[in-house]
């Protein structure tokens, strides 16, 4: 359902033109959950940016449904790196707003049922009339997620979901990411951009790593077959999951080891 | 028992409490006064020195109750209480400042969202923001052929640099945040307008407007000093003239506590639009 063909991603620079990702091709199915993981600066959010129609590939291109990208639309709900709620507006008008703008062809009253629907179901209904200074980062990622779900898209891309959220929050969003996609009955299609390893593992089916950039290329696909409803506790003593973090900690980390040894050479020299 | 003590030390507290904020408040009073009695002071020192060419504070005060005892009295059109000649500014001031804002406010937003136009106008401003506004009189008086409409535009000119320049800035720091959800989400021109640009930029507007005021009220009473008639400036010129540097002083003062309360209105609302993110 998305298709990634062969997309090259430069920006103009003051030093020249810089080139974030090339030769990207990926092939997402309808409700698969997908994680690109990697090393900051490694074009991660670039290609995120690329489905959501943010920005536009040099070369190659970015179909969804057989259709190629051509800008946002609401058949994509985008989760941002850093909430990106907007302050003047309270909980529930920031997710109003969103789905008033997103889906023009509903009345009012089914937009209202909309944001009532999806603030309860992320337990945000008692505190809808707060502003997001007033709630906690977890409660305004909730907000985000809540905001992405209720225009129904296609499509969630969710940017470094999680990665300013301390690790109780995090775990207790990752069980809810997956509640609101098993209430969807598991349509949707999430792509998620992460650097944390124990989460790509536990949310998705398969986990796109890249190399470092710059021109970063996609390194390897690795495919994740634990069963689901998956349990925190319980998959990190299943087999599988140990071989996969293993597997994704070389991927990550092996750079790490190279520069130990050349390290070792110079003082030996 | 020992809850009884308990409260009675959680009374004694919260006693505490308020003592320390009464305090403070006294302090900060008595530091006040202490200020005004150094320049009252000051100004004693000068008047005996100066053998009262400059008036004690005593006869100015006598002249300023006299002139405040009935400030709205008319004797003809070159005799008027120190209340109409104030009324009479203080709506010229706003008649113009309401004019430059309805025409800052408007282009700001057009100069800070697009860069077009930034280009385009920028460097217009940038010259004619550091010209005295007074320079703009004669053009005034040869346009509208009376000194009470130029003095308002005088007023106009001066009330558009900072209203305009803050309105500009406000909406060119948007962050790129707040951009991408109005994009993401496919917002509409006027819901980008209303929900996000308007919304970010609302404060530094009304700064904009405070600062606008401020400099408006300094230039009114240079203005109506070229301009005659009637007015608070007029009043200062036509006090020297008669050779009453009480009333000249009086007039300072009034003039000195209408911009300090035109400033804290403005403050005011400032605070109240003010968002935290």
């Amino acid at each position: 359902m998305i298709s990634i063909q062969n997309i090259e991603i430069s920006f103009n620079t003051p030093r020249g033109k810089f080139t974030a990702v090339k030769d990207i091709n990926l092939e997402i199915a309808k409700g698969e959950i997908v994680s690109i993981i990697g090393h900051s600066g490694c074009g991660k959010s670039t290609i995120l940016n690329a489905i959501g129609g943010m920005l536009f590939p040099a070369q190659g291109k970015v179909m969804l449904n057989n259709h190629e990208v051509k800008g946002p639309g609401p058949d994509r709900g985008i989760v941002f790196q850093n909430y990106s709620l907007l302050p003047w507006l309270t909980v529930e008008e920031n997710v109003y707003q969103a789905v008033d703008a997103a889906l023009p062809g509903k009345a009012t009253s089914e937009k209202h049922e909309l944001v009532t629907k999806y603030l309860r179901m992320v337990n945000l209904w008692e505190h809808r009339e707060k502003y997001p200074k007033q709630i906690s980062g977890g409660m305004k990622q909730r907000t985000a997620i809540a905001r992405a779900f209720a225009i129904n898209p296609d499509v969630l891309l969710l940017d470094e979901p999680f990665g300013a959220l301390d690790a109780l929050t995090k775990g207790s969003l990752h069980i809810e990411l997956l509640k609101m996609w098993n209430l969807t009955q598991q349509s949707k299609t999430i792509v998620m951009v992460t650097h944390d390893i124990e989460e790509a593992i536990f949310l998705s089916d398969r986990i796109v790593v890249m190399n470092n950039g710059p021109a970063a290329t996609i390194r390897e696909i690795e495919e994740v077959h634990l069963p689901r409803p998956r349990n925190k506790k319980e998959i990190v003593n299943l087999e599988e999951y140990k071989v996969i973090r293993e597997r994704l900690l070389n991927l990550l980390m092996d750079k790490v080891e190279i520069d130990e040894k050349d390290f070792f050479k110079e003082k030996a020299a | 028992m020992s809850s009884t003590r308990d409260l009675l030390s959680g009374n004694n507290e919260m006693g505490s409490v308020v003592l320390s904020k009464l305090l403070n408040v006294l302090t900060g009073l008595l530091f006040n006064i202490l200020g005004f009695g150094v320049l009252i002071g000051i100004w004693y020192g000068v008047s005996i020195l100066t053998d009262n060419a400059l008036p004690t504070p005593a006869a100015t005060l006598a002249v300023l109750w006299e002139m405040t005892k009935d400030p709205f009295y008319d004797y003809g059109p070159n005799d008027k209480g120190i209340g109409l000649q104030l009324a009479n500014s203080i709506v010229r001031v706003f008649f113009g400042f309401i004019l430059g804002a309805a025409i800052a406010v408007p282009a700001g937003l057009l100069i800070g969202a697009s860069s077009f136009c930034k280009k385009m106008f920028y460097p217009i401003i940038q010259i004619l923001k550091p010209v005295s506004p007074l320079a703009w009189f004669p053009i005034g008086l040869v346009v509208f052929e009376s000194s009470s409409i130029a003095t308002i535009f005088i007023i106009f000119i001066t009330s558009l640099w900072p209203t305009l320049i803050n309105t500009a800035f406000g909406v060119a720091s948007i962050p790129q945040d707040h951009k991408n959800v109005a994009k993401a989400f496919g917002f509409s021109n006027w819901k980008y307008l209303t929900k996000v640009l308007l919304p970010y930029s609302f404060p530094h507007i009304i700064t904009g407007l405070r600062l606008s005021i401020g400099v408006a009220w300094l230039v009114i009473v240079a203005g109506e000093m070229l301009s005659g008639g009637l007015g608070i400036g007029f009043f200062v010129w036509d006090s020297w003239n008669a050779l009453s540097l009480e009333k000249v002083i009086s007039a300072i003062l009034i003039i000195g506590i209408v911009g300090l309360l035109l400033d804290k209105g403005f403050s005011w609302i400032e605070k109240k639009v003010t968002y935290e993110s």
